[in-house]
């Protein structure tokens, strides 16, 4: 475990020179916000009207909350570096290193995420403040239950993109499998909650990641209950044991069927 | 000059047909790129879906509407991808001084280096967006305004990703901005212009011409205007004059980086 702490913490420190790169990457973010709000704003014709239980300020916040989530938890090392390191044979060098290759991945990824999410959620919480206003009825103390999911999200979701990209065991290229994740995610997940689908995809879209990503977090900060904590936990706690088993299989399935050519 | 013209045009397309014969070798991961980018771009639809089910017209928009401004927007990307590709990844090129293969060659360099990539995926964007038109309502009128307008945004995409591109011969850190504006310009082509205010609809045909490659060419299907035809025409004309003149003005303050490269 320590070793993998050690690949965090350097992972970590050397993202700290790049915040202005960070920074700039901050352009795309507004401009979806800001799409999104117009959209909104257009759909919500009077601010006071409630559509499936949420009010025009929920639902904004509801989209910066998953919006923060994405933008703060995509990086390149899960969406490129397994399957370059596959086709390039360079795998063949890093499973033979005192270390778990997936848990090596994982920890490099979340080294280059932290500070990128730590950023996008100040300023998500600084934008959805000075443009729409305080969520109705937020509690502090429900910071720490919406914290542990959050950070239950991410981590899932990086386990999710691991697997995917594994197919590059298979298929030289994983790249077109993690755009149908990425939209299932950004389209999905992203821009309504469960309740806006009709009656017969929700029990669907409850199975999907979407659940444990993007809306179990946001649901929770915007809107509350125990019960619903109690459900989204339960939910990411069986999604992370699942998918840790999945990427196990895949990957031990995936090593054997490795070629590599000299060099 | 004519001659010249037909020249490159010529060079341009056997560059395109040896890009994607170059992709074909693989043809599992060939196929799998264009499949799955028209799925990527389908599963779009049912956001659409859900936003009508809350309201029966967005921005003056029906679900039809916005079908066919996917598809406009769907088709202007995958042409400018598959034809100029190079063209989004200039500020690489310029910052890792990548030009020089390209300034040996007897042939217009800035056509010679945009066209010298392919993106496969595009393919399945072009598709998609003839997907789009055929389910939106296909005949004859539809499908040739579709094209020219498909041509026309691609080039104003291309250009407008050259300009920001080019920058990075006077800045620094240019490859972000260009990359970021390019995004900015892709992320509202796919959102009826109508739902945003009167100041930033004026950045969408200025600043970000994503009003001349998308809105307006849809506002022309919808309800045929000539006046717009040339407005269209005339802009694609002036941006790719501009994208001429900036990337040669630039190219003379280009600093190799004697980087051994070749074209294969």
């Amino acid at each position: 475990m320590k070793k993998y702490l050690y690949i965090y913490k350097a992972t970590l420190i050397e993202n700290l020179s790049y915040i202005a790169n960070i920074l700039l990457g901050f352009i795309n973010f507004f401009i979806m916000i800001f799409v999104f709000v117009n959209l909104w704003q257009y759909i919500y014709s009077d601010s006071s009207q409630i559509i499936n239980g949420y009010t025009m300020e929920q639902m904004i916040w509801y989209v910066l909350t998953t919006e923060v989530l994405w933008y703060g938890s995509k990086n390149k090392v899960l969406l490129q570096e397994i399957s370059n390191d596959i086709k390039t044979g360079n795998i063949a060098y890093n499973i033979n290193k005192p270390y778990n290759y997936v848990f090596y991945i994982l920890s490099k990824h979340l080294g280059e995420i932290t500070i990128k999410l730590i950023l996008y959620i100040i300023v998500g919480i600084l934008i959805g403040l000075c443009f729409i206003g305080p969520i109705q009825n937020f509690n502090f103390i429900n910071i720490p239950f919406v914290l542990l999911t959050l950070i239950l999200g991410v981590l899932i979701n990086s386990i999710l993109r691991i697997i995917i990209s594994t197919i590059s065991f298979w298929i030289e290229d994983s790249t077109p499998f993690h755009w149908v994740y990425d939209k299932m995610i950004l389209i999905l997940g992203t821009l309504f909650p469960i309740e806006m689908f009709p009656d017969f995809l929700k029990p669907i879209i409850k199975c999907t990641p979407i659940f444990v990503v993007t809306y179990g977090p946001a649901k929770l900060l915007i809107d509350f209950s125990m019960q619903n904590f109690t459900q989204i936990i339960i939910a990411q706690l069986i999604y992370l044991i699942v998918s840790i088993l999945i990427v196990a299989f895949l990957f031990s399935k995936g090593v054997k069927k490795l070629n590599v050519n000299g060099g | 000059m004519l001659m010249e013209v037909k020249n490159q045009i010529k060079v341009m397309f056997l560059s395109l047909k040896y890009n994607i014969m170059k992709q074909m070798i693989n043809k599992v991961t060939f196929i799998t790129n264009i499949v799955f980018m028209i799925l990527n771009n389908a599963s779009f639809i049912v956001q659409w879906i859900i936003l009508f089910s809350l309201k029966d017209n967005i921005g003056g928009y029906t679900i039809s509407q916005v079908v066919l401004l996917w598809g406009i927007a769907s088709s202007t990307f995958g042409i400018s991808h598959i034809l100029f590709n190079k063209s989004f990844e200039l500020s690489d090129l310029i910052i890792n001084g990548k030009l020089d293969t390209f300034l040996t060659q007897p042939k217009n360099v800035f056509l010679n280096v945009i066209s010298s990539d392919t993106s496969i995926s595009a393919i399945g964007d072009l598709i998609y967006g003839y997907i789009c038109l055929f389910i939106y309502g296909i005949n004859i009128s539809n499908f040739i305004l579709f094209t020219i307008f498909s041509i026309t945004g691609a080039i104003i995409l291309a250009s407008f990703a050259s300009i920001l591109g080019s920058t990075c011969f006077w800045i620094v850190k240019g490859d972000i901005i260009a990359d970021s504006l390019v995004n900015i310009m892709i992320s509202f082509d796919t959102y009826p212009g109508t739902i945003f205010k009167s100041t930033v609809k004026i950045i969408l045909y200025t600043v970000i011409p994503v009003g001349f490659a998308n809105y307006l060419p849809i506002d022309t299907m919808l309800n045929f205007n000539i006046m717009n035809l040339i407005y269209i025409f005339a802009f694609t004309a002036l941006i790719v004059l501009f994208a001429f003149f900036i990337f040669n003005k630039g190219l003379k303050r280009y600093s190799s980086s004697n980087l051994m490269s070749s074209r294969i």
